[in-house]
């Protein structure tokens, strides 16, 4: 994923603004600042789901917005919402999406992800009727189900209760070594020691701070980006 | 993690957007139920409107039965994106690689089928509220030029239902650009019906009014197919 002079205007006021970012593969990139910095939106060009204003963006090789549709292919989006239709299963909410992305064997790979995040014995019950958690869990499968290159992941552990959480975790610590990118958004910071390699801190709509996070604990990445918003 | 994932075939992605879109509608029954209730009360409405049982309104029959089906059109339409948007599943689906063309034929397709059955009961209703002669006879001919109108209803309505879907005030929007554009479509359809209701057939009549029909539907669908992707990207 290349960012460069990437920017998008709501209205009169910029929400993006000339955004220069490299993701390599097998990279786990965090990105952090306060409400308003620009940091969901910039996830949402990254997802092709808001054309840019200015700048170039290639996402797995495409330029955007030429590329959107070979893209979208390899991209996983973890939004706040799970993205699932309430008065369908988890089983049946799998299946549209698999269709919608090709997954072969489907209903073999649906089963298998349902029994990762634990939702194999709900798996025919109502999203409705599923709690907060159980529904982001079944967002985690939705997001994994084609295999994804690139995940874009936005306040990924804002509902995940604890199971889910380290699965999850599991999930982008084993990222590094099958060559697979992630970029999170987060307000929680202390997070970022152990699921990011780098830190990117957004202010305002620009970057401020891009660096490695390794070697730092939760504490120390907290302090580095207080110092970053003050 | 490996996945054998291929460039998804739009064929399936179509299939399993229809298969959604039904099993929703068999789950909530929100829009079809909806429709068929609101199309029986304004049929009957107009009934008591216009006259008594001993009144002939035949010679009103398509009228009425085409006025009926456009607004009961506009309900079904202003439907046709609400679990998408009542529950946030917009992105999800926006993010997968589906030609957006696609969403259009899917949901174009499930307001074919909603109007369908609409029609099942609103045709024989029409002809016991109002038509004193031959009607039974004609229902085939009915049938076929209400097929082809709904195609139009669902191109027409999916692309404004589209339009309407990322404005604030969707709601009066939709019938504001919809009806109009379902002038031509009540015009043909009032036509057509009035050609082979209540006496004899005019088939050249009725040919003519579903042609027209046809080339409506040809050009919404140019319209679609080249507008389709900017009302969902840009």
């Amino acid at each position: 994923m290349s960012a460069s002079g990437v920017g998008h205007i709501y209205g009169e006021r910029p929400a993006v603004a000339d955004v220069h970012l490299d993701v390599a593969a097998g990279e786990r990139v965090a990105i952090a600042g306060p409400n308003g910095a620009g940091k969901s939106t910039l996830l949402r060009m990254m997802a092709t789901l808001l054309r840019t204003g200015t700048g170039t963006l290639t996402v797995l090789g495409e330029e955007l917005p030429g590329g959107a549709r070979r893209a979208r292919c390899g991209i996983g989006y973890l939004a706040h919402d799970p993205l699932a239709y309430l008065d369908l299963s988890p089983r049946q909410n799998l299946q549209v999406y698999a269709d919608l992305f090709g997954v072969q064997d489907a209903d073999r790979r649906i089963d298998d992800l349902l029994d990762r995040v634990d939702l194999i014995a709900r798996a025919d019950d109502l999203v409705r009727v599923l709690s907060r958690g159980m529904a982001q869990r079944l967002a985690l499968a939705r997001m994994l189900l084609h295999g994804p290159r690139l995940l874009l992941l936005d306040e990924p552990h804002a509902s995940l209760d604890a199971a889910g959480a380290a699965l999850l975790d599991a999930e982008l610590a084993a990222m590094r070594t099958d060559g697979r990118a992630a970029v999170i958004v987060t307000h929680e910071v202390e997070r970022i020691a152990s699921v990011a390699d780098r830190l990117v801190v957004m202010r305002r709509g620009r970057i401020v701070v891009d660096e490695p996070v390794a070697g730092r604990g939760p504490a120390q990445v907290r302090a580095r980006y207080e110092e970053c918003i003050a | 993690m490996s996945t054998a994932v291929n460039r998804p075939r739009w064929t399936r992605q179509l299939a399993g957007l229809i298969r959604k879109d039904l099993r929703l509608e068999l789950r909530t029954k929100e829009t079809v139920v909806a429709m068929v209730l609101f199309a029986i009360v304004t049929l009957t409405i107009m009934q008591f409107g216009f006259g008594t049982r001993d009144d002939d309104l035949t010679r009103f029959t398509g009228g009425l039965m085409w006025v009926t089906l456009a607004f009961t059109a506009v309900l079904g339409v202003g439907r046709s994106y609400v679990a998408e948007r009542e529950q946030r599943v917009l992105d999800g689906i926006l993010v997968s690689p589906v030609p957006r063309i696609v969403l259009l034929a899917a949901k174009a397709i499930a307001i074919v089928i909603y109007m369908t059955i609409t029609e099942l009961v609103v045709i024989p209703v029409v002809g016991i509220f109002f038509v004193k002669g031959p009607y039974w006879d004609s229902i085939g001919w009915i049938a076929l030029v209400a097929l082809i109108a709904n195609v139009c209803i669902a191109l027409s309505g999916t692309l404004f239902s589209g339009l309407a879907l990322f404005t604030r005030a969707r709601d009066l929007i939709l019938p504001v650009l919809f009806l109009p554009a379902l002038v031509p479509v009540i015009i043909a359809g009032a036509g057509a019906t009035h050609a082979v209701v209540g006496g004899p057939h005019d088939m050249s009549e009725y040919r003519g009014y579903c042609l027209f029909l046809v080339g409506y539907a040809i050009l919404f669908l140019l319209v679609c197919i080249a507008t389709y992707d900017a009302v969902f990207d840009d």
